[in-house]
């Protein structure tokens, strides 16, 4: 299935009144550029561009698209929509927010804020590369999950999942605000279409129930993701995906190695979040809050001796394994 | 077991889309099902719905994980799903029971057994090749194998008209075939004779050998739909392509392709029978959406402010 990607729009370009500077990203459904409003204001615009349903020679404004693939392109474009009606009702500093929304160039276009930072998948590789015990300070990961847990608390009760968080689309500005971006996989909790376009998901931060067909997902879904996050603050890295955890899940493992570094409430919560079991976990975002905001002293509980000694076997086992699984990027996306 | 799956199913000119389809596995086993609700008889989607149910309901109760004796199990499903539609047209005291044709496929063992019951087929593209196409249970179909004048035949005959299905007072008749021992990149298909109607099997095995499947059936459904044009029936393709048991990454259609693990049951069967169709998207929605997004974002703005 290689296929050229559809070419992004030079910079300079105009369109719907604002000027391209350059293009930031590209993903599935479409292509993010940094553009310049009328008066001046830096915006990012979100193209819808399916690279797998349309083409663009370089140069060229409008897309084509092959007559057999346009019912797809018109029901990825509900996607599209829906992305941009919910995050349009939404008004929260940790939510990207949307600014106007257009049709040009026989395609849509979706303008929202420009946030200048970097992704907390940036900080997690540059933070671990330091090679310290902790990837973040505890308070660190507090404030950071504080902010997204007010965001995400809004974005469920609009009926929406966000469905892709992981450190990729978390965004922490240069003034030190924590933002949910990219709710191109949102869409409303009761539609179903599956049959058509499937979510994406990220191994690693994606739910079991997300690899199923037709499983009920709910805010416990984007909790486990949550919780996969808190992980990678902890760890450096993602945990092992679903489908790998239910065969066999070293999970608890993974987190007892941290005892000791982390405090056992913060463990206990990021083992309530991923439990594999939807239903184990915190139902609301709301519960989760009320867990990791629960006052009180920390509680540290250093690892025996003999539980040590367990702990290294399992390396040396785990390490001979890891010539055969590779593990992946943070947040690699699996397309 | 390891395998790509891609399902479709749209209206065409007609009111209601009497097509149903679905598949659930377990870690070692799956069924992929299709039902053709029949026109000229009341309710056909309510036959064909009640057929995958039924089927569906036994498999997940027979299956653990696999299914004992595949041959009687599909012969069991489909009898016990043609009562079941008989028994709701009582109940119901209709006075003529809904109708609908069958197909079903059972992948287990590294092998595929496949029943049916009508003009729903079962197809099986290996390496470019057809090795397996079911035969109707046509009148014209029937005339074919029997050696007779086709070309005659088919003018004469209708290709709709079926000399057995599941609803019908006569017991319908079904063919059993398998198991068959299937090998890397075996694409399976079910579909509909909205599909089969349109397209020929060149064109079929085509689409299915040079694609993966998640885009060999959108585009196979959208090319029987423009073939037949604003009267064109409902049409509906599940398909699925075989892969080694595990070991190595799919090289097609990463996305859609999966293992099933320990314990694990899945099904795309739902229980309501609302066949939401799905409808496109027009100039007019489209300026629609476009209008109302941008007023939340009027009034939002307002309200900031």
């Amino acid at each position: 299935m290689s296929k050229v990607r559809p070419a992004p729009l030079p910079p300079d370009t105009v369109i719907g009144g604002y000027r391209i500077v350059r293009k930031v990203a590209a993903g599935g459904f479409g292509v993010v550029y940094l553009a310049q409003d009328a008066q001046g204001l830096q915006v990012a615009i979100k193209e819808y561009l399916p690279s797998s349903l349309v083409a663009r020679p370089a140069g060229e404004l409008l897309p084509q698209i092959a007559p057999e693939k346009l019912s797809l392109y018109r029901l990825g474009l509900k996607s599209f929509f829906e992305e941009g009606r919910s995050l349009a009702q939404i008004s929260h500093p940790s939510v990207v927010s949307v600014m106007n929304f257009f049709r040009e160039n026989e395609t849509v276009y979706m303008v929202m804020n420009y946030l200048e930072g970097a992704s907390l998948q940036d900080f997690i590789i540059t933070a671990r590369d330091l090679k310290q015990p902790k990837v973040f300070r505890e308070s660190t990961i507090h404030s950071l999950f504080d902010e997204i847990l007010r965001g995400l608390r809004i974005v469920h009760q609009h009926k929406m999942l966000h469905l892709d968080i992981k450190p990729a689309n978390i965004f922490i500005t240069d003034d030190n605000k924590a933002v949910l971006i990219d709710f191109g996989a949102a869409r409303e909790v009761l539609s179903k279409e599956g049959n058509f376009v499937r979510p994406m998901y990220t191994p690693g931060f994606a739910a079991p129930e997300m690899y199923r067909r037709n499983a009920a997902m709910g805010p416990w879904t984007d909790i486990y993701a949550i919780g996969a996050c808190i992980y990678a603050c902890m760890q450096g890295y993602p945990p092992n995906d679903a489908p790998q955890r239910l065969e066999k899940d070293r999970i608890a493992i993974a987190l007892a190695r941290l005892r000791g570094i982390y405090s056992d409430n913060l463990i206990e919560v990021v083992e309530w979040c991923m439990s594999l079991d939807p239903l184990s976990r915190p139902q609301s975002v709301f519960a989760l809050q009320k867990e990791l905001s629960r006052p009180g002293a920390r509680r540290y509980t250093k690892l025996t001796v003999g539980e040590k000694v367990r702990l290294q076997l399992d390396t040396m086992i785990a390490d001979t394994k890891k010539t055969i699984h590779k593990t992946p990027d943070v947040g690699k996306q699996l397309k | 077991m390891k395998f790509s799956i891609f399902q479709v199913s749209r209206k065409g000119g007609r009111k209601v889309n009497e097509d149903r389809m679905g598949y659930c596995y377990t870690r070692k086993s799956g069924i992929f099902l299709l039902a053709d609700g029949m026109g000229g008889h009341p309710q056909g989607e309510v036959a064909a719905q009640l057929a995958l149910q039924t089927i569906a309901a036994l498999y997940q109760k027979e299956a653990k994980p696999e299914i004992a004796d595949v041959g009687a199990f599909l012969n069991t499903a489909v009898m016990l799903a043609h009562h079941r539609i008989l028994h709701y047209s009582t109940e119901k005291g209709l006075p003529d029971a809904p109708r609908t044709t069958i197909v079903a496929a059972l992948v287990q063992d590294g092998c595929v057994s496949w029943i049916h019951c009508g003009d729903s087929r079962f197809y099986l593209v290996r390496q470019g090749e057809l090795l397996v196409r079911t035969r109707d249970h046509s009148f014209l179909e029937q005339r074919r194998s029997a050696g007779g004048s086709v070309i005659a035949a088919e003018r004469r005959i209708n290709r709709n008209v079926l000399f057995t299905c599941l609803g019908s007072p006569i017991k319908p008749v079904v063919d059993v075939k398998g198991p068959l021992a299937l090998q890397m990149g075996d694409r399976l298909m079910l579909c509909s004779d909205g599909l089969w109607g349109s397209l020929n099997d060149a064109d079929i095995v085509y689409h299915l050998t040079h694609k993966p499947v998640l885009q060999a059936v959108p585009d196979l459904v959208e090319k029987a739909l423009r073939q037949g044009g604003k009267n064109s029936d409902n049409v509906t393709c599940i398909a699925l392509e075989w892969e080694t048991p595990d070991g190595f990454e799919s090289t097609l259609g990463g996305d859609s392709a999966f293992t099933v693990s320990e314990g694990a049951f899945a099904s795309t069967f739902q229980a309501d029978a609302t066949g939401a169709a799905l409808e496109e998207l027009n100039d007019a929605a489209i300026e629609r959406s476009i209008a109302e997004i941008n007023e939340s974002i009027r009034r939002i703005a307002a309200n900031k402010s």
